[in-house]
Order: C-alpha cells, then sequence, then structure tokens
C-alpha cells in the first residue's frame, strides 16, 4: 500500500530534481565564475542593468511558457509588443488628463485584437501555431509600420521614464512588474484548473478532449494570456525609452522561446515550469552581460544564445534517454 | 451533470427480470458513402458484462462510440434506463452515467496519476471563483479508489509515463468505475498487456459486475470473451447477426456467426 518509498517513486523524484534544478545549478555557476573573474560583474549598477535590460524578454517569457506547455509557441509577440508599444505611447503622449489609464487600457486592447486572433485561428480554425503566428507576426509588424509611417512616436512625458528607470529598493521598477507577472502567471499555470488543463493539453489533447476538457476555449485563453503578457512587455518598452519604437522588440519572440526551453520546458508541450522560465531568462541576460564585460564584440552574443539553447536541449535529450 | 460529480459510489446490484440498461433500436451510420452499421439493433442488460464481437471492420468501434457520444447515428435511437438519447458529446454521456474506458486509454503521459483520474473533474477550492485546484483531496480520494482495486498503489503524484501498462488500464478502468457510472464500455481492455496483468484486469472487470456495474467489453480474445461474459452479441460487416447466452453457446458457433459461416448452417436447418 506504501506508494512513498517504492524503488520507481525514488528514482524518477532524483530525475526530476536534477532535471528541476540543472537550470538553477547553471545559473549558479555562472554567476560563481563572474564574481570571481571580474570585479564589477558584482557591482549594484551592474546587477541592476541586468534586471533592467531583461524585464521585457522576461515578461514576454512568462507569456510564452503557456504556449510552449500547451505544444505551441508563438511568434507574434514582438511584433504585438511594438503594436502596444506606439498605441501607449501615442495615448500617453497625448497628454489627456487620463492619459495614464487611456494609455494602458490601449495597451490591453492590442493585446487582446492579436491574442483573439491568433487564439481563433489556432484554436478554432486549427491553424498550425507557427503558421498562425508567423502570419500574424508579419501583418502585426507590418500595421505598426502603416500607422506610425515607421516613425518612432515621441513626446511621452518625463514621468513615465522616472518610472520606466527608476529603482524601488534598489531593484528596476520595471523589474518589479516582471516579477508580478512571473509570480501571477506562475501561480495560474501551477495552481488553477486552468494552468492544469494547459499541461493536459500539452501532454495528450486527445484524452483531454474525450474526458470533457473544452480544449479549444484552453488554447483560446493561452493565445490570449500570451498576447496580453506581450502587451505590457510593450508598456514596459515605452516607459524606459520615453517613445513609441515600430522596430521595437523585433526578434524578441526567438529570445523568449529560447529562454523558455532553456528553463526546461519542452517544444512538444506538458512540461516546464515558471521559475525555469526566469532562471531562463537571468542566465541568457547574464550571458551577454558577461560577453560585454569580457569585451566580446556583441556580434557574438546571438551565437552564445543559440549555443546554450542546443546545449540545454542536448542535456535535456541525453537525461530523457538515460531514464 | 452536478448530480453524479460528487459521488465514488457505484450503482447498487440490480436483479436481471430489470428492463435493460441501453437498447439500440434500428441504427444505421454512415459516413458519406459509407455504411458503418446497418439497422443494428441491441440491448445491455443491466448488472451484466456483455460482449462485443466481430472481425477487423465489422463496425464495433463505431457501435462503442455511438454509444459514448462520440459519433451521432445517422437512423435510429439509444435508450440510456428507458430514456431516448442521442448524446451530442463523450462528456454529455458521461454526465448519464456512460464511462468509456478507451483502447488508448486516454491519459495524459505528463500528468500525475490523480489528475488523470481527475481529468474533466478536477476539485477547485473556495472560493470557486480562483479556480484553484484542491490537490489534496484529489490525491487522497484517488488514493482510496485504486485501493479498491489493485494492492500496490502506484505513486499518486508521479506522472502515469512511468508506470506499467498494467498498472495504467487499472488507472483509466478506476477512473471509468468513478463518479457515478452505470454502465462501462472497454474497448479492447487487455490488448496491450502480458499474461499476469490481463488476469488482473480481468479480476477487475469481474468486480466491477459484483458491485452493480453493467459492462460492455470489445475484445478478439475469444477465450477471455468466454471466461468473463453474461452474453455475446455479433457483429459482421455492419450488421447485427445476433445475440447468444454464453452459458448457452459455443467458441465454435460464435467464430461461425463471426465468418458468416454460420449462415449456410441456418439455411439447411430451415
Amino acid at each position: 500500500m506504501n506508494s512513498v518509498d517504492s524503488p520507481l517513486a525514488t528514482k524518477t523524484r532524483l530525475v526530476r530534481l536534477a532535471k528541476h534544478n540543472g537550470i538553477f545549478i547553471a545559473l549558479l555557476v555562472l554567476l560563481t565564475f563572474m564574481l570571481l573573474t571580474k570585479p564589477q560583474f558584482g557591482t549594484a549598477q551592474n546587477l541592476s542593468n541586468i534586471l533592467q535590460q531583461n524585464a521585457v524578454i522576461g515578461v514576454l517569457a512568462c507569456g510564452m511558457t503557456f504556449a510552449i506547455v500547451i505544444g505551441g509557441f508563438d511568434l507574434s509577440v514582438g511584433s504585438t509588443a511594438a503594436l502596444s508599444t506606439v498605441v501607449t505611447a501615442t495615448l500617453f503622449a497625448s497628454g489627456r488628463a487620463i492619459a495614464l489609464p487611456l494609455g494602458l487600457a490601449g495597451a490591453l486592447v492590442a493585446g487582446l485584437l492579436v491574442g483573439t486572433v491568433n487564439g481563433w485561428l489556432i484554436a478554432y480554425v486549427r491553424v498550425n501555431p507557427f503558421v498562425a503566428t508567423l502570419g500574424t507576426m508579419t501583418i502585426v509588424r507590418g500595421t505598426v509600420y502603416v500607422i506610425t509611417n515607421a516613425t518612432p512616436v515621441f513626446g511621452v512625458p518625463i514621468n513615465y521614464t522616472s518610472f520606466g528607470l527608476g529603482k524601488l529598493f534598489g531593484i528596476p521598477n520595471v523589474t518589479w512588474i516582471f516579477a508580478l507577472v512571473g509570480v501571477l502567471l506562475g501561480a495560474v499555470l501551477h495552481l488553477t484548473r486552468f494552468g492544469h488543463y494547459v499541461y493536459t493539453i500539452g501532454g495528450n489533447a486527445h484524452a483531454a478532449k474525450v474526458m470533457g476538457v473544452d480544449t479549444r476555449r484552453v488554447r483560446f485563453l493561452t493565445y490570449l494570456l500570451v498576447s496580453c503578457s506581450a502587451a505590457i512587455a510593450g508598456v514596459l518598452l515605452v516607459v524606459q525609452t520615453a517613445s513609441g519604437q515600430p522596430a521595437a522588440a523585433t526578434g524578441y519572440e526567438l529570445t523568449a522561446i529560447a529562454a523558455v526551453i532553456v528553463g526546461g520546458a519542452t517544444l512538444g508541450g506538458g512540461h516546464g515550469r515558471m521559475i525555469g522560465t526566469i532562471v531562463g531568462v537571468l542566465l541568457l541576460g547574464v550571458v551577454t552581460n558577461g560577453l560585454n564585460l569580457f569585451g566580446v564584440s556583441p556580434f557574438w552574443q546571438p551565437i552564445a544564445t543559440g549555443l546554450i539553447l542546443i546545449l540545454a536541449v542536448g542535456l535535456d535529450r541525453a537525461r530523457s534517454d538515460a531514464d | 451533470m452536478s448530480a453524479n460529480t460528487g459521488e465514488l459510489r457505484p450503482p447498487t446490484p440490480a436483479s436481471a427480470s430489470l428492463p435493460p440498461i441501453l437498447s439500440v433500436q434500428g441504427v444505421d451510420m454512415r459516413f458519406g458513402a459509407v455504411t458503418a452499421l446497418s439497422n443494428v439493433s441491441m440491448y445491455l442488460s443491466r448488472g451484466e458484462i456483455t460482449g462485443l464481437v466481430g472481425d477487423n471492420g465489422a463496425g464495433k468501434s463505431t457501435l462503442v462510440k455511438l454509444i459514448s457520444g462520440d459519433l451521432q447515428p445517422t437512423e435510429g435511437s439509444i435508450a440510456f434506463e428507458g430514456k431516448e438519447t442521442t448524446f451530442a458529446s463523450p462528456a454529455i454521456a458521461r454526465a448519464s452515467g456512460i464511462e468509456t474506458v478507451y483502447q488508448d486509454l486516454a491519459l495524459a503521459g505528463n500528468m500525475s496519476v490523480w489528475a488523470n483520474v481527475f481529468l474533466g473533474r478536477e476539485r477547485i477550492r473556495r472560493p470557486r471563483v480562483l479556480n484553484v485546484l484542491d490537490k489534496k483531496a484529489m490525491i487522497v480520494e484517488t488514493r482510496e479508489m485504486l485501493e479498491r482495486y489493485q494492492m500496490n498503489v502506484p505513486p499518486i503524484d508521479e506522472p502515469v509515463d512511468g508506470l506499467s501498462g498494467g498498472q495504467r488500464q487499472i488507472i483509466s478502468i478506476a477512473r471509468a468505475a468513478a463518479w457515478g457510472s452505470k454502465l462501462i464500455l472497454m474497448d479492447e481492455p487487455t490488448a496491450a498487456l502480458g499474461v499476469a496483468e490481463t488476469k488482473a484486469v480481468e479480476g477487475i472487470i469481474v468486480s466491477l459486475k459484483e458491485s452493480g456495474f453493467s459492462v460492455m467489453i470489445i475484445s478478439h480474445n475469444l477465450e477471455q470473451v468466454f471466461r468473463l461474459t453474461d452474453a455475446i452479441w455479433v457483429l459482421r460487416r455492419g450488421r447485427m447477426i445476433g445475440k447468444r447466452r454464453t452459458d448457452a453457446t459455443s467458441p465454435n458457433e460464435i467464430v461461425g456467426m463471426i465468418t458468416g459461416a454460420h449462415e449456410g448452417a441456418e439455411a439447411r436447418r430451415s
């Protein structure tokens, strides 16, 4: 009757422990190495810079985790963030008394709009997520160029950037937002029935369906949620740059996907944790920062990200083959 | 739906004189130009294990899908507990008390045992608006549920991917037997299992009958059908050939009905 001490349970528990903590160990090793070799790495200013620079990717990656766990992904998040950025910047710059809520509402509408299209295409029309979000990625980016005439939106009042570049208890405000999004979405993914269904559908969508789960609805809401977090990332871009750049967040979708995969999720779906994603974001951020500190050309940075991604997936595969 | 979500008790055993728990009347099932079932009528007696046999392509799986709500008949009707019904979806059939153990078991391998047992019927903590799972309650209930069927309960909080085929089959059956269900359909319940595991699963199927469930089994294994069932229905090429009481027939006669060899015999007799 006792299931706690069976050898199978102990073994899988150990395997899971190693699997779940490999990313933490990697980050710890990297941090130790950096602290020992580069004294300026450990300064409050540098650490705060890393956090500030990775908040946008962090928010995108937290949302992306849902898309990857359900067995898809979303290539349109960079474009959605750009749409949200120019809409929010325009409304913030409008100078009205209600510019702040108006701008945030604008971001939300942008996120809901793209998310509805993605969710409807993927969940109800059953378009492959790659095709659907590649399409919306291109269309939304094009739309952003059309509505802005490819010109950045300026005129965002200075008090927005004093928030966006400010700190609370020595930690950048935008990092607090990232942390808030991470905790909130982590709770949704790990504690709620919706998150539970995201994992189940990622594991076996057919089983979920015959057992009465409305898989289309869950899929639809997942892509809605991903786009809404991209909209939040767009607001973070505005408050950090005081402008709405039509070309903002280009290529961020791939970095976000890389962070999620490095954090332990699998592209097939059904696996991954929010804390893994957050650590994955930090790991990639620390590597980029380290390369800067060592004076490596920025051209090498995407190469480093790619190598880490392949290494992480390779180690994961080696581990699951060893089971 | 709400009436049978909280109860894990099986229905009370019933006597044989009761009307059938399920009857199928003149059902046709066509997929475009293809006729999968043609004027099929049958019934399942309450509290019995009924076998459904037939060659590949005879329409067994189609008939199961019609009863479980996966498909809707082109013609004809299905009555469950005396009430005529068309189940628009498996969820509606489940809510009425018909559970299916699918051949592929319909388990999510990445999910824990409790998550699979409670799939689609998760317990939610108060306040319910937060939609937070009551994992502890589900683990406790899953353990109680599985202890009824097997001595070595697998680790409840581990993914089912790590379990043996027999353990997975038992989880799928235990899930079907929970929730106040009355009729359990099983599609090839032991096809993928070894000898010892088959024996264990057959024991569970018999115990389901003893606790008052009505069971329908699709199986290719005639020995097994004769070991387990009270009655046998035979399908051939989309037509119901007939029904025999298991204790009043022989494997030879059933094989004859499956292959069509008995038709010649009956023609000679008349």
